[in-house]
């Protein structure tokens, strides 16, 4: 079950590509894939490339992906393991979701950080209190870690 | 007995009326409407029964599916009275959306694809309308697809309340569709019914399973009040508060942090900091033992007491030669002090807690020493004789003990410096300490005596005995006196101060079987079978007509009223 339905998103995938986002198998592996996100327009992430690693479980869809930034990301629900703090890859997974809007969704986390669920209290309260720092923070590190 | 015995009795029990302190108020107290906490055993084998009853009246008054049913008792956590008191106020789709129930009614017709076939969103596979399914939300999977959903969440623990697999749906599915797509798996399908039903004691705020180890499978209802001490079948009894052993007059918090200090050495490690100092050399621990500063350790090295640094050994009283540390450090001294006071402290309480349990253990050892011989006399004899009196002192002493162990244990966090701090003044506190220590004093010296009487008891048991008898029986209500007043001591003066605070202990469940104004048994639960059974329980030992209400009985093992103490002041009705 679980491999053809990773074959049928890869399928849609290349079919029907996302803008801002691509995702293939990383290896021969079919259960681990790469990802990767272009950084939002109109967000302080904007030009970088932020790649992901996707491991889907033997279960899945009935369980959900792992989904991880191999890039480093200045975001107050991102991590500095790159685990991302996003409700529809923990609680509220449904079977019915695909990868490609898991990473639709991990654009608009992006571009609207979710700072009363922070997975770093310590952005999230500069993100609360001095918007431009965490701008000029993210930006930086999007030059730093997600470009060239 | 005769009834001039009887009487004679009588008179012991109101004469003793006189005893204690809050004798006059009693009364007063009694009638404040309070809660009483009134609880049922429930057996293995009947939780399904008395679940199904719960399910039965919300099916009847809400004309739904057994499942929805359920759905909604789980989100209530199966107090049907909240549920209706819900279902009073508002109206039923909105209380359906609270418990995440989506009836057939409310279904959004969803057609993807042609009629005949449909797409699943989930295997993305075309399948044929027949073998799909949806569960009253309008998501259409197919069965395939559910099946192994449901599965997948049955494993995870999730039976109860599981997910459609809609995104962000969250509506609970049909159980009896679930069934019949996992009717493939055996074993999970034993899994979800056993979740289903064991939801029942599990979501419930009302009832726990019984902490037996190993366990005996039955749980405890309780109604009105949860800070009580019901008695298993199994002869457990424990709080039905925080699921630990019965351990009043201490409070749940009191006694976790009791248990915490007993088992880890917190205790051990301040005795090491008050007592003694590592070696600079070895690194062991030395203990002085008198003398001067000048200390050695048995790996003969020698240090400085003050300081703990290596010296040489040659010295005077006054200072080792060599070395000076000789400024007074006032701030360590003070935290040896304490650390000293503590474990001393500790020390007293924990020695007294510990006597009194292996006493209470005591006890119920020559109870069943002592019962066996009463059942062989009375077996012998063709003259019904009464030995009750006997019994239930022993019964008494056995729960009189505990009570006092705990009560060291209550006194140790009450009067120790650190819980209650912030609201009780240090001059209010020793006020409190002497009206304690007092009852518990009395308390103790009462239990003590009648213990003595009860040791002489089985030796005259068949001679002449009426003086003993009188006088077991006087100590005994004595004792169940003293140890209501101190139950009212704690409740209403010493936890019931507190502003902030909260304090609660489980009412006095005493034996409170020789008060004549409470003999009568008290809890008659005909909806439950499990209650047929105590009622069986209460094991007329004396052969005493039941007219005689004051000494004819036990009332019940669990000493199920405990009507003394149902007295107290409740500051919250948290108990919905």
């Amino acid at each position: 079950m679980a491999s053809k339905r990773i074959q049928k998103e890869l399928q849609d995938l290349q079919r029907d590509p996302p803008t801002s986002c691509s995702a293939g198998p990383a290896g021969d592996d079919l259960f681990h894939w790469q990802a990767t996100i272009m950084g939002p327009g109109d967000s302080p992430y904007s030009g970088g490339v932020f790649f992901v690693m996707i491991h889907f479980p033997p279960d899945y869809p009935f369980k959900p992906p792992k989904v991880q930034f191999q890039t480093k990301v200045y975001h107050p629900n991102v991590n500095s393991q790159g685990s991302i703090c996003l409700d529809i890859l923990k609680e509220q997974w449904s079977p019915a979701l695909t990868i490609s809007k898991v990473l639709l969704s991990i654009c608009s986390l992006l571009t609207d950080p979710n700072p009363d669920d922070p997975l770093v209290p310590e952005i999230a309260h500069i993100y609360k209190t001095d918007r431009q720092r965490y701008e000029e923070t993210a930006r930086e590190w999007t030059r730093k870690y997600a470009m060239g | 007995m005769d009834a001039s015995d009887n009487d004679d009795f009588s008179n012991d029990v109101q004469s003793d009326d006189d005893l204690g302190y809050y004798t006059e108020s009693e009364e007063g107290k009694q009638d404040q409407g309070v809660s009483e906490a009134i609880w049922y055993v429930i057996d293995a084998n009947e939780i399904s029964a008395v679940q199904e009853k719960a399910l039965q009246d919300v099916m009847g008054i809400m004309g739904c599916s057994r499942s929805i049913a359920r759905t909604l008792l789980m989100h209530f956590r199966w107090s049907t009275e909240t549920l209706f008191g819900v279902l009073a106020e508002r109206d039923k789709d909105e209380l359906y959306k609270l418990a995440s129930v989506t009836s057939r009614s409310t279904e959004i017709p969803s057609c993807s694809g042609s009629q005949a076939e449909v797409a699943c969103g989930c295997c993305f596979c075309d399948v044929p309308r027949e073998e799909t399914s949806d569960m009253g939300c309008g998501h259409v999977f197919c069965n395939d697809c559910w099946s192994q959903h449901c599965k997948v969440q049955i494993k995870d623990g999730r039976s109860r309340k599981l997910p459609c697999m809609g995104v962000k749906c969250g509506a609970a599915c049909d159980e009896e569709t679930v069934r019949q797509l996992i009717s493939d798996d055996q074993e999970i399908l034993a899994r979800f019914d056993r979740s289903l039903l064991e939801s029942y004691v599990e979501d419930n705020a009302m009832v726990r399973w019984c902490p037996s180890v190993p366990h005996c499978g039955r749980a405890i209802r309780v109604e009105g009040e949860v800070h009580c001490e019901p008695e298993c079948s199994c002869g457990l009894r424990f709080c039905f508060a925080c699921g630990e052993e019965a351990h009043s007059p201490c409070t749940c918090e009191m006694w976790k942090q009791w248990k915490e200090k007993c088992h880890d050495d917190s205790e051990t490690k301040n005795w090491m900091t008050a007592n003694t100092k590592p070696c600079p050399k070895c690194g062991k621990p030395v203990e002085k033992n008198g003398g001067c500063n000048l200390v050695m350790c048995t790996c003969r090295q020698a240090f400085c007491w003050l300081c703990g640094a290596a010296t040489g050994t040659s010295h005077t009283w006054t200072e080792i030669s060599g070395h000076s540390c000789g400024r007074y450090k006032d701030e360590a001294d003070r935290r040896i002090d304490e650390a000293q006071r503590n474990v001393k402290r500790y020390m007293h309480y924990y020695t007294r807690w510990e006597a009194h349990m292996k006493s209470s253990k005591a006890e119920a050892e020559t109870r069943t020493s002592t019962q066996e011989k009463i059942a062989a006399l009375e077996d012998n004899t063709s003259l019904l004789k009464d030995y009750s009196w006997l019994s239930q002192a022993q019964e008494q002493l056995f729960h009189a003990r505990r009570v006092l162990g705990y009560s060291y244990v209550y006194a140790f966090y009450m009067f120790g410096n650190a819980m209650f701090r912030e609201e009780i003044t240090p001059d209010q506190n020793a006020i409190n300490q002497n009206l304690f220590e007092d009852q518990q004093q009395q308390l103790e010296a009462e239990v003590e005596r009648l213990s003595g009487l009860v040791e002489m008891g089985p030796e005259r048991i068949g001679k002449v005995e009426d003086q003993l008898r009188l006088q077991v029986i006087n100590s005994t209500i004595n004792i169940n006196k003293r140890l209501v007043n101190l139950y009212e001591l704690i409740e209403n003066d010493l936890l019931g101060s507190l502003q902030f605070s909260v304090g609660y202990i489980a009412p006095y469940g005493g034996k409170s079987t020789l008060r004549p104004d409470r003999a009568t048994p008290t809890l008659t639960t005909p909806a439950l079978p499990a209650s047929k059974a105590q009622d069986e329980d209460l094991v007329d030992l004396t052969g005493l007509p039941s007219s005689e209400p004051a000494l004819g009985r036990f009332q019940g093992r669990e000493g199920l009223r405990s009507g003394d103490a149902a007295k107290r002041p409740r500051r919250s009705g948290s108990l919905d």
